[in-house]
């Protein structure tokens, strides 16, 4: 079997993958997609679509203001209705401590460049999120630009446009090996034998991009982490923003502008390690009470489905976007339960940084050499 | 797309028989492929009626007898139930 030829290839048919290689065969480059299920099997098919600008480093804030740029045009870039809209985020206070830290969040948010974020009191919050039970509330950190979309439409539009340029997408093709010759990337191997070469080639492997990682002999600090999430029947869109409720016994839920149906999670505690996708039960009757504390009026929405999927962490919260020890060798991984709405701006920045030969990082905070102790606080 | 003379093949989600073809002709070859580029199977009945069609499609498309595709992942609850049901059931 003669070895399959590209510019670059990708390991990972998630978000990440998927935007990467869109922004790079936008630069001409022919782009080969290596993935080990299908598109949207891994983490991405199973996130909940949220995308908000209110991080507190300042290279997150303006990427995800790039990244919301990229959800508006995105109907019109990739030819797909990617049911993009801007229903805003809005974070509850319930505590004075959390009321400063946001209070102080918005600040560094404001001098990022994200204007429209503001501190709204109690009353607000209620007039912003029609129906909410705002006992013991002190107010709440709202951006109206903050918004949704539909991961599946996103990845099918960014695969459309790589193929369209010529790239090409391998599903049910595991990676197992990196091939690399005097310290420079050649390709990967499948399980299957099959050769891709390429000068490039990107980890974009999520949860799993320390094994590929691994596989080269480079140390990715990224650790998979169990999430639940749910999703009900559709109904009459109620204007409710994604309501972020950070108690111990809280959640995140929104309703998609798109088809009526509410979607939410909320972070276990203790956190559950590793690669399972198993559902709960313990899940199916918590997030229930969580949502009905917040909005009582939702009780006979039904549940249709509930599922599972990984959050893909590194030590401090940030992502990685760096060139590694093997020339050639990128990885674009770890973004710890941000990288749908990530996904955009990162495709972006990686295709530049790859295109430009890997000399100028564009994000210090995201090297694979950095220091991991200073968290993003809204992670 | 949808015309008038296409056969519904999902019925909580209005996919017709042309969408799950344009589907099964970019690419998807099992059945939780087609749910995630259609939302065939997504819907309110988590496809219990469509998941045959939809794995008689493959099947013929593909060349394969169907009781050789998978079919799509079914999740709890295996009914849908009310948040407020969910929120208050108490294991006895
Ligand atoms: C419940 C839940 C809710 C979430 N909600 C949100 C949200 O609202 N907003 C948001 O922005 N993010 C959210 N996230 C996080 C988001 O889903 C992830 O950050 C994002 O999908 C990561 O994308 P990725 O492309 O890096 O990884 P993935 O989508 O996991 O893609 C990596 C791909 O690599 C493939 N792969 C792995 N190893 C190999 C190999 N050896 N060979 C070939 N292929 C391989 C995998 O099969 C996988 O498809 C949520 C996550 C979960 C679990
Ligand atoms: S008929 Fe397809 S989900 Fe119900």
């Amino acid at each position: 079997m003669s070895a399959h030829k590209s510019d670059a290839v990708i390991i990972g048919g998630g978000i990440i993958g998927t935007a990467c290689g869109y922004y790079l065969s936008q630069k001409g480059l022919k782009v080969a997609i290596v993935e080990q299920g299908y598109l949207c099997s891994g983490s991405t098919g199973r996130c909940i679509g949220g995308i908000r600008q209110q991080f507190t480093s300042s290279g997150s804030i303006k990427l995800m203001m790039e990244s919301v740029r990229h959800f508006q045009n995105m109907e019109q870039e990739l030819g797909t209705d990617v049911h993009w809209h801007n229903g805003g985020y809005l974070f509850l206070a319930h505590s004075p401590e959390k009321k400063q830290a946001f209070l102080s969040n918005i600040a560094v948010q404001q001098a990022a460049g994200l204007k429209d974020v503001r501190w709204v009191d109690a009353d607000e919050c209620r007039e912003i999120a029609p129906g909410m039970d705002a006992a013991g509330l002190l107010g709440g950190s709202y951006c109206p630009s903050d918004g949704q979309a539909y991961p599946f439409a996103v990845v099918q539009g960014y695969a459309g446009k790589i193929k369209q340029s010529g790239g090409s997408i391998h599903t049910f093709s595991k990676v197992s090996q990196i091939l690399q010759q005097g310290g420079k990337v050649t390709g990967v191997k499948t399980d299957s034998g099959r050769e891709f070469s390429a000068g490039v080639v990107i980890n974009a492997a999520g949860p799993w991009s320390k094994d590929v990682g691994q596989m080269a002999g480079i140390e990715i600090p990224v650790e998979a982490e169990r999430h639940e999430a749910l999703i009900t029947e559709g109904v009459e869109y109620l204007n409710i923003p994604m309501l972020v409720d950070y108690r111990a016994d809280g959640g995140y839920f929104q309703q998609y502008k798109h088809n009526g149906q509410f979607i939410g999670c909320y972070s276990p505690v203790p956190n559950v390690p590793g690669h399972s996708v198993d559902s709960t039960f313990e899940f199916l009757h918590q997030m229930p009470k969580r949502m009905l504390k917040l909005v009582p009026g939702l009780k006979d929405l039904k549940v249709i489905r509930q599922w599972a999927g990984s959050y893909e962490n590194t030590p401090d919260g940030n992502p990685i976007l760096d060139r590694t020890g093997l020339e050639g060798f990128y990885t674009v991984a770890g973004m710890c339960g941000h990288g749908f709405m990530l996904g955009p701006a990162m495709g972006r920045v990686a295709a530049d940084l790859i295109f430009s030969g890997g000399r100028d990082m564009p994000y210090p905070e995201f090297a694979l050499k950095r220091d991991f102790s200073q968290a993003e606080a809204m992670k | 797309m949808a015309n008038n003379t296409d056969k519904i093949v999902c019925r909580c989600e209005d996919i017709t028989e042309s969408e799950v073809l344009a589907a099964i002709e970019q690419g998807a070859t099992t059945a939780d492929e087609v749910k995630r580029l259609t939302r065939a199977g997504m819907g309110h009945c988590q496809g219990r009626t469509c998941r045959r069609l939809v794995n008689q499609m493959l099947a013929r498309a593909l060349g394969q007898k169907p009781e050789t595709q998978r079919p799509i992942t079914q999740r709890a609850p295996l009914q849908p139930l009310t948040l407020k049901a969910l929120a208050e059931y108490k294991e006895s």
